[in-house]
């Protein structure tokens, strides 16, 4: 007789969701794409524990406790937290083995913001139009609300003994980690103009000021303070169009928003920039009070940049330690 | 064709197309005829075809197409689309929704009487005469725009949107009607509330009206809410 294995949630401080990466095709009917907001680290969390990429795991902005009932390979990623298997401090973007019953925290350190944990075998729980993300506005996906002590979710059974030995080596690109981890201070966010860029005329106050972080990011879009875009305030409100994970929303009072994953799949402010993919997620590392700035790229650059992270993200690219990394 | 829509590309796998500046049900039936035609055309192209209220989205994988080639495919759909009978490309569904008009359904109704100049029931009763169309769904699950409002009650949103819409809550904001699909901040003068489920994540599809879909309003007593209550869109027959 055996127990489905199960991955018990111990402690919770600030938001823990399960996510993927994310719920495609509903735009239409207005549901959100939701998953991962650092869907790079969200990927590079399962790969280093042998899992694909596309399965669910722990989004925490903040502190978690988790606790698999049954032998595990666990890994941390985004940004750059403390990690400990009980008392044992480990290293977060590298797998290690975690035994039943023992407890993995997750400890913010200032360096990054939304860390991911994944288990091998992946989070097992309510899937909803193809995806188990958390959308906790609609209250569905998985338990259909934020994490809470005293939950339990499935784990797909895999033998962790056999898995272990081909990933305790495994190790991401360096450069990824440094992505997440400690990105420079402003970061620079590479856009394109965005789709309502001709109705607002002069962009330059965007692309050459500095902008912060504001406390009223959430997984819905990060705002931003700094000089606001003049032209913005005329406008006022357009016809409701699609929007997307990246958008730079300027309302009337012209401080930008970037949409994140759980955004509006519609709306009516004026649209001035869209960050790439791959910096949207470095975004979703930045912490209110880090600063960023916008550089503009071309829209060739910017299918460059998409078409090597959508490969990135289906195939994150593992090398084996020969070091340990600073820590 | 470059004076007729608008066609610009963003972020590396978005198109987005300007169909017209401001709504009119004209422009929406040329966004219509446009969605249904590249979600029969160019799904090989595109993973997701997204409609605004006057403009369109097309998502790509720039591993597999471009945003030149994409635009080229688009012109191509569009020159046949644009004179193409809507109704051969998408056969609309007429679907009657139940409302309880006014007091704590719908706190809104007298600002809109008094905006309108006319009575509640006056107001109810042009709401309620008239054959909307889906123009689109969105910003929340299930939300559904629909169009025209009687300019008579095209009254405006609120300066202030609630943070808490009730989910059923039914809505003006200028030309258009909506129904809010579930609980959600919002913004549109609240003048009913149906009492079915208009959006059920777990139903496949969660909402069954899609753009270009009929919506007729018929109002019922307060009596009726808890009798329907629960019951789904798609399953109601007046």
């Amino acid at each position: 007789m055996s127990i489905a294995p199960r991955l018990q949630v111990v402690y919770v401080a600030g938001l823990a969701t399960v996510q993927d990466l994310g719920r495609r095709g509903y735009r239409i009917l207005g549901v959100p794409i939701s998953g991962a907001l650092d869907r790079l680290s969200a990927a590079y969390a399962n790969a280093l524990v042998g899992n694909p990429s596309s399965y669910a795991v722990v989004e925490v902005f903040g502190s978690v406790k988790l606790r698999p009932t049954v032998d595990a390979v666990v890994a941390v990623t985004g940004g750059y937290p403390r990690v400990f298997v009980g008392d044992v401090e480990v290293a977060p973007w590298t797998p290690f083995y975690c035994g039943a019953g023992s407890e993995v925290s997750v400890v913010p350190t200032g360096r990054g913001y939304a860390h991911y944990v994944a288990v091998s075998g992946g989070v097992l729980c309510e899937e909803v139009m193809g995806s188990v993300s958390t959308y906790v506005r609609g209250g569905f996906g998985c338990l259909g609300r934020a994490l809470r002590p005293g939950d339990e979710l499935g784990v797909r059974p895999v033998r962790a003994d056999d898995l272990w030995e081909g990933v305790r080596n495994a190790r991401p690109p360096w450069e990824v980690v440094a992505r997440s981890a400690d990105p420079g201070d402003p970061v620079v966010l590479r856009v394109t103009e965005g789709i309502h860029s001709h109705l607002l005329g002069d962009l330059s106050t965007l692309l050459t000021s500095e902008y912060t972080v504001t406390p009223e990011s959430d997984r819905m879009g990060y705002r931003l303070d700094g000089p606001a875009l003049a032209a913005a305030s005329r406008l006022g409100r357009l016809p409701s169009t699609p929007t997307d994970r990246g958008y730079v929303q300027v309302p009337p009072d012209g401080k930008p928003i970037v949409l994140m994953a759980d955004a509006q799949t519609t709306g009516g402010y004026a649209v001035a920039l869209h960050v790439v993919q791959p910096d949207t997620d470095i975004l979703a590392q930045l912490r209110p009070g880090r600063r960023v700035r916008f550089r503009l790229v071309s829209l060739e650059e910017a299918e460059e940049l998409t078409s090597k992270y959508l490969a990135e993200l289906e195939n994150p690219a593992l090398a084996v330690a020969e070091e340990e990394y600073w820590t | 064709m470059g004076a007729d829509i608008r066609i610009v590309g963003s972020g590396g796998y978005v198109v987005h197309l300007d169909i017209c500046e401001e709504l009119s049900m004209e422009c929406v039936g040329r966004a219509h005829r446009l969605y249904y035609a590249a979600l029969r055309e160019l799904s090989g192209l595109v993973d997701e075809v997204v409609l605004g209220v006057t403009s369109l989205a097309l998502y790509y994988d720039p591993r597999r197409v471009r945003a030149s080639e994409l635009v080229t495919s688009i012109k191509r759909v569009w020159s046949w689309a644009r004179e193409a009978d809507l109704k051969e490309l998408h056969r609309p569904r007429r679907f009657t929704v139940p409302v309880v008009y006014g007091d704590e359904y719908g706190p809104d109704l007298s600002s809109v009487a008094k905006w309108a100049g006319l009575s509640e029931k006056e107001v109810v009763r042009i709401h309620s005469s008239r054959v909307y169309t889906c123009i689109t769904l969105g910003f929340t699950p299930g939300f559904i725009y629909l169009g025209e409002v009687d300019p008579r009650i095209a009254a405006p949103r609120l300066e202030t949107p609630r943070v808490r819409i009730p989910r059923g809550s039914v809505g003006i904001a200028g030309r258009m009607t909506g129904v809010y699909g579930l609980e959600s901040p919002g913004g549109w003068r609240l003048i009913g509330r149906t009492p079915l489920t208009m959006f059920d994540p777990r139903r496949s599809p969660p909402i069954p009206i899609a753009p270009g879909d009929e919506v007729l309003f018929k109002p019922v007593e307060p009596e009726e809410f808890s009798r329907l209550s629960g019951v789904f869109v798609g399953e109601y027959s007046p």
